[in-house]
């Protein structure tokens, strides 16, 4: 049976794929793009939560760890979905940027107005 | 200029600011023993700065944001970062010489002051996140007045 | 070891730009040539010390060791640098070097420029990274790090709507095309629980599962977007003309070969070689050539944009790039695939040089008339013939005309397909042929009748035209020693990127 982490986050890449492909407003796509990440980071979170001997895993918290008896989820996922949420944040506020100046160039956030290159 | 919010927003604002700048310090120099560290906790207080922006506008913020210092600060924790991973460059870049024979950071593990370089580190990177999230905060908000 | 220099070096003058910028307005642009400079010299001794030794270097980030405590695989990020990494690593630092001395004069006008100098620092950052990484999340960061400072880069000048629409068109697919390599990145990782790509190398040969496959799929496709292969080419041509002409020259001379055909050899042939049927990958690889090469040839002739000229020639160039990669994959382990492996990596190096050297003309065309419509161009051989030479000599080298240096990679891509498949090189010499109108019409352009427009047109300063000098000298310098070339550095270079199992011995010892 697949799991049900992995099920949404192929929702969710899905879902944004579909939105960059229809929608129109530049915020829109933006998000599409936010979508399509957070699907890539639930699948990446999730290969890291392994249940060893019938335990539910903890985050890996080191203060006290020798207190805790049940296991800890692998920190490694966590490390790479933080790194790649930074990228994000900074692809985020670029794009955002871009939207705003194309907006104050075209007067309009559809993306069908961006049609003046061509050849 | 309207852009500013009402009394209660700005009193509640003056109330919460200093708090959410020290939820965020506290985020930053436990970066090492609990989850967060330095991006996090630079959002975090960048996001007292944005809240600040919002509550008391654009011309407030203007008066209290100096363009050249917040670059420098930016550059300055990234040299600082830098500067903290070549400390190690006898043995390898990012080698963590404090936590293995540096004179201090070199406590119990679990404790404040143990990890080497990871609490400078996120110092440097909680610097940098701050200066430049209320940068492109600031540079944004400033982008909406093109009409005026 | 010089390795590490290799990133701190950029990187540190990418953080110490604004506050140098602080000291004043002209220290910037004298701080950004020396940090290149200092860069190119790095670069150099490494490459010197790589090809006299003929081995690749490993280089452990944060220990002596990449392997973990009492386990037996590497668990630490690790830099691997073979022949090739350290090839294109000069190639980078050398180009960013000319783009930087270039633009002291052409961004003179612009504002922001601490901005400027530090996004191209944080570009050839990212370009060095992607070169020299041995890990497979550290290559994705190292790629978005230089995908994010070219978007904003092609976007600078965000008070014309060419910039704005060009680096909006770009940020998408490009995003896209980056959240599908790290899909890729993340199914591999889920599969087999590395991401050091000499140990994952290991793991795929042993066991070839299906979702391997899927993500080699995912990662070659994100990576055809980033080098801009035909059917999704559409956003090249229209960024690297909107950028501004120094970027231009470092986004079509580099940043689609390292972060697009550099990343999917070195993927294809030492992290997936041992493990999936190369065959198939690599008559995958050379539809999407074939179809690159006449399209974006053809597509040159008909623009009247000199820059999009160059910019759609630059899509023709990559097919050239991939079909090489692409026989050399096919025919992986035989002659053949050896010389079209050498001559890709070969055409690699010399399309970088005349497509910089071409963009940069376009630039001081730019910058002294105001104008890149060819429409109104003619004659400009009167007024700017030191320009107009260096034209001469990029459309010369880039058509394969013997005497210059992309003459002996073109012979070396057409011998080997001619060899594999007669079929490709007729593509390949058909593809050529547009290649040669294209640049035939913009040459009859320059040397032309002089029209009004050009009549009062002057030479750009020194600082514009010693870089283009230096191109040119490059060109005809390589164009003198082909074959020495070629036997000394890409015949090695080319083997050591088939010889998988020495890049997995290289770090995990003997095993």
């Amino acid at each position: 049976m697949i799991p049900f982490q992995f099920i949404t986050a192929f929702l969710l890449m899905t879902m944004g794929i579909y939105a960059l492909l229809y929608k129109r407003n530049l915020i829109k796509l933006v998000l599409a793009l936010d979508i399509i990440d957070s699907g890539i980071h639930l699948l990446l979170i999730s290969f890291g939560y392994r249940i060893e001997a019938g335990q539910i895993p903890t985050a890996p918290i080191y203060t006290g760890y020798e207190t805790v008896k049940s296991a800890m989820v692998a920190p490694l996922p966590q490390a790479l979905t933080l790194t790649s949420i930074v990228i994000g944040v900074c692809v985020l506020s670029l794009a955002m940027a871009l939207t705003i100046n194309a907006y104050r160039h075209y007067g309009s956030l559809d993306v069908n107005k961006l049609r003046r290159l061509r050849g | 200029m309207g852009s500013d919010m009402g009394l209660i927003v700005k009193t509640t604002a003056r109330a919460t600011i200093p708090l959410i700048g020290i939820f965020g310090a506290y985020i930053v120099s436990h970066g090492h023993l609990t989850p967060g560290g330095g991006f996090q906790g630079g959002a975090t207080i960048a996001g007292a700065g944005i809240l600040f922006l919002i509550a008391f506008g654009f011309g407030e913020m203007k008066r209290r944001y100096d363009h050249h210092l917040y670059s420098a600060l930016e550059g300055l924790g990234g040299l600082a970062f830098l500067g903290i991973a070549m400390l190690g460059m006898g043995v390898a870049f990012f080698y963590n010489t404090l936590w293995h024979s540096g004179p201090f950071f070199n406590g119990q593990p679990g404790t404040l002051l143990s990890a080497g370089y990871l609490p400078v580190m996120n110092l440097a990177v909680g610097l940098k996140v701050f200066a430049g999230l209320v940068s492109a905060m600031v540079a944004i908000a400033a982008y909406g007045r093109w009409k005026e | 070891m010089m390795l590490p220099y290799l990133i701190i070096i950029p990187l540190f003058g990418a953080f110490a730009t604004p506050i140098v910028g602080l000291a004043g307005r002209k220290a910037r642009e004298p701080w950004a040539i020396f940090i290149t400079a200092l860069t190119l010299g790095v670069a150099a001794e490494l490459f010197y010390t790589v090809w006299k030794s003929g081995e690749i270097l490993v280089y452990t980030l944060g220990a002596k060791s990449p392997l973990g405590q009492g386990v037996g695989f590497p668990i630490r990020i690790v830099w691997e640098v073979d022949l090739l990494g350290a090839l294109f690593a000069l190639m980078v630092t050398f180009i960013a070097f000319v783009a930087v001395l270039y633009s002291s004069e052409y961004m003179k006008h612009d504002t922001g420029l601490e901005k400027y100098y530090t996004l191209v620092l944080v570009l050839e950052v990212g370009m060095l990274g992607i070169a020299i990484t041995g890990d497979l999340f550290n290559f994705y960061v190292f790629l978005e790090i230089m995908s994010i400072a070219s978007y904003a880069l092609v976007a600078f000048r965000n008070d014309t709507w060419e910039g704005i629409e060009a680096g909006i068109k770009y940020m998408f697919t490009g995003s896209l095309a980056s959240s599908f390599i790290l899909l890729g990145i993340v199914l591999l990782y889920g599969q087999y629980g590395t991401l050091t790509m000499a140990y994952l190398a290991k793991m795929i040969a042993e066991n070839p599962t299906f979702t391997a496959k899927v993500a080699l799929g995912l990662l070659a496709g994100g990576l055809l977007f980033k080098s801009g292969a035909v059917p999704v080419h559409m956003w090249l041509a229209d960024a690297h003309p909107a950028a501004p002409s120094s970027i231009s020259a470092m986004l079509s001379g580099l940043v689609i070969k390292i972060g697009g055909t550099y990343a999917l050899a070195r993927l294809a042939f030492s992290v997936f070689g041992m493990g999936v049927s190369t065959k198939t990958v690599g008559w995958i690889i050379i539809l999407f050539a074939c179809a690159t090469l006449i399209v974006g040839n053809a597509m040159a002739i008909i623009q009247t944009d000199m820059k999009r000229l160059f910019a759609f020639s630059s899509v023709g160039q990559i097919g050239y790039i991939l079909l090489g990669i692409g026989i050399g994959l096919a025919a992986y382990g035989s002659d053949v695939g050896n010389v079209a492996l050498a001559g890709a990596i070969y055409h690699t190096v010399n399309h970088a040089i005349m497509k910089a050297l071409l963009f940069l003309v376009a630039g001081a065309v730019i910058h002294q008339l105001g104008t890149k419509n060819l429409n109104e161009l003619s004659g400009i051989a009167r007024k700017m013939p030191v320009t107009s030479f260096a034209f001469l000599v990029g459309a010369a080298a880039i058509i394969g005309l013997p005497p210059l240096n992309g003459f002996a990679s073109k012979w070396l891509i057409y011998e080997s397909s001619a060899l594999f498949n007669p079929f490709l090189a007729a593509i390949a010499i058909i593809g050529t042929a547009f290649c040669t109108a294209a640049y035939i019409r913009v040459l009859f352009t320059f040397f032309g009748r002089p029209s009004e427009r050009v009549m009062n047109a002057t030479e750009p300063g020194k600082a514009m035209l010693v870089p283009m000098l230096i191109l040119v000298l490059a060109i005809i310098v390589m164009g003198l020693f082909p074959w020495v070339i070629s036997e000394k550095v890409m015949i090695p270079a080319a083997k050591t990127l088939e010889n998988a199992g020495a890049y997995v011995t290289a770090l995990l010892g003997g095993a």
